[in-house]
């Protein structure tokens, strides 16, 4: 009972943080039609943005989160800037974008290689990783509690702005027909441009969070491919999907890692992608494809 | 109408889709206060016209001003200055409801009392819209999603309104009911240009057509004189029955 409520725990702070990086790269895929997959760059930039920040600044997590999500926000509005939009304003072929963002994550995690070196680094010991014991029946650690706290912040920040904002209207329509939402009055390239930025915040508090539970890589960006799995599981542009696909890897990987086997974890969560393709591949909240009037 | 100066003019506009020309050279006045239509078969280059205008569709040669000056090239900036289209098919925002569809309208102004009474407005004019308020785009029949369309492009409140084939795949009765609230919207003072393969009704309602043909302007004149005219009879109107 206390194994199975703390792999729970794990499992939901694990999908938590999935969370994070699976919505922003829905997020952009809502409005431009095609997985970016420099998002795992964003997390990489945000991690070691974070890193210098508290070694340069005095172990502050405000100071150094803050500068590591601003960083990363516009490092994402600014490859979406260079590499994006001059493609975008060309053609409407979604596959050339596909491919700049493979170009673009190869860049950004062999800037990392070559400015700093591909040496494991540790973030300095500012989140607490001690052991909580929760309600009597199981110990589970700050770090996971943390993680979750934050990413629902996060998330409901994210929700209250698309919801409730003049700008969360626009892409919610860009959602819909980012063509016409310019013909509305939209400036189409500020609202992708917001969309990037906010992507590459919420990839960056991924970023932090990762860099503490696996240390810090230039190829820790790799693991987005998780949250790729976990946004086609809830169906790819659909928010609350990518959040519920998100909890369902996270809980499914840590279940597999505490009952059967810790090498199985990356098998369950890859097949689990497959049987949703082959099941309902819109995946469960994924928009079906809109009647043509 | 009058000696002023058009509040619209395009001047030998020019466009292309890679090597096909859509439109060759192409000049057109737009007066305010006026209806004007423009007809044609499917591919005379009519949505093109309308989408250069917006800045949706680059422009290779001619220039288009709007109150004598040159035009943003850019949408949003173009439905800043005052012009909105009503795009064809309607492409209302489908999981979005009906009053936020409108907001997204009136996405550019930061006038939010004039928005109000603009929203009342344009509730009196489809009171359909108003029952539906709170519903999906995507839950409208296709009258009321026409509606919504004119609707929401009304509420940048535009002195130009474009329309593009609003009575596109509508019964007689809405397509009637719609070119009434066009006039009830005219009136108000906004000018209005549409685009239509329906010609005769398109010509009954306006003031002044433009007959296009494979992207150039082939006969103008004051709509009354186009109903009348052989050419346009044979062409357009020949086969429909009144």
């Amino acid at each position: 009972m206390g194994t199975f409520a703390q792999q729970l725990i794990n499992g939901i702070s694990l999908g938590s943080v999935y969370a994070l990086i699976a919505v922003g790269y829905s997020l952009v895929y809502s409005i431009l039609l095609f997985s970016n997959f420099a998002h795992g760059g964003f997390i990489v930039i945000g991690g070691y943005t974070c890193y210098y920040a508290l070694r340069s600044m005095g172990n502050n997590i405000w100071v150094g989160g803050f500068l590591a999500l601003l960083a990363t926000g516009i490092a994402a509005a600014l490859t979406e800037r260079i590499a994006y939009r001059p493609i975008r304003e060309r053609t409407d072929i979604k596959l050339y974008l596909l491919i700049a963002s493979l170009g673009m994550s190869i860049v950004i995690e062999n800037l990392f290689v070559v400015t700093i070196g591909g040496r494991f680094r540790a973030l300095p010991p500012v989140i607490p990783t001690n052991p909580v014991r929760l309600f009597g029946i199981t110990t589970t650690s700050a770090f996971d509690l943390l993680s979750m706290v934050v990413a629902v912040i996060f998330l409901t920040g994210l929700q209250l702005f698309i919801k409730k904002s003049k700008w969360g209207l626009a892409i919610r329509a860009a959602a819909c027909d980012l063509r016409t939402a310019g013909l509305m009055g939209v400036n189409v390239n500020m609202l992708i441009s917001i969309v990037f930025f906010v992507a590459g915040v919420l990839a960056a508090v991924g970023g932090i969070f990762l860099s503490v539970r696996y240390t810090l890589y230039p190829q820790l960006g790799a693991i987005t491919i998780k949250a790729f799995v976990a946004a086609v599981v809830g169906g790819l542009g659909s928010l609350p999907g990518a959040v519920v696909g998100s909890l369902i890897l996270g809980l499914a990987e840590m279940l597999t890692a505490g009952f059967i086997s810790s090498q199985l974890r990356d098998l369950v969560v890859f097949s689990l992608l497959v049987i949703t393709l082959l099941v309902k591949p819109t995946g469960l909240f994924g928009k079906e494809p809109l009647e043509k009037v | 109408m009058t000696t002023l100066e058009p509040i619209l003019s395009i001047r030998e506009l020019v466009v292309s889709y890679g090597a096909i020309k859509a439109l060759h050279g192409i000049s057109m006045d737009v007066y305010e206060g006026e209806i004007v239509c423009v007809i044609g078969a499917n591919g005379a280059g009519k949505s093109t016209l309308l989408n250069s205008v917006m800045g949706a569709v680059p422009i290779e040669m001619g220039e288009i001003l709007f109150e004598g000056k040159p035009l943003a090239k850019r949408s949003h900036k173009v439905v800043a200055s005052g012009i909105s289209l009503v795009p064809e098919g309607r492409k209302i925002f489908g999981p979005l409801t009906v009053s936020e569809n409108l907001m997204v309208g009136a996405f550019l102004r930061k006038d939010k009392e004039q928005v109000q009474e603009d929203l009342e407005w344009v509730y009196t004019l489809f009171p359909r819209l108003k029952e539906r308020k709170d519903q999906p785009g995507a839950t409208l029949s296709g009258g009321e999603q026409q509606m919504l369309s004119i609707a929401r492009s009304l509420m940048s409140r535009p002195r130009v309104l474009l329309l593009d084939e609003p009575s596109l795949g509508l019964a007689p009765i809405l397509i009637k009911e719609i070119f009434d609230e066009l006039k009830l919207i005219n009136k108000r003072g906004v000018t209005i240009v549409l685009v239509e393969q329906n010609a005769r009704q398109a010509l009954m309602l306006s003031h002044r057509g433009y007959v296009m043909q494979t992207g150039r302007v082939i006969i103008q004149g004051p709509s009354m004189e186009l109903l009348s005219d052989p050419r346009v009879k044979m062409a357009y109107l020949g086969k429909l029955k009144t």
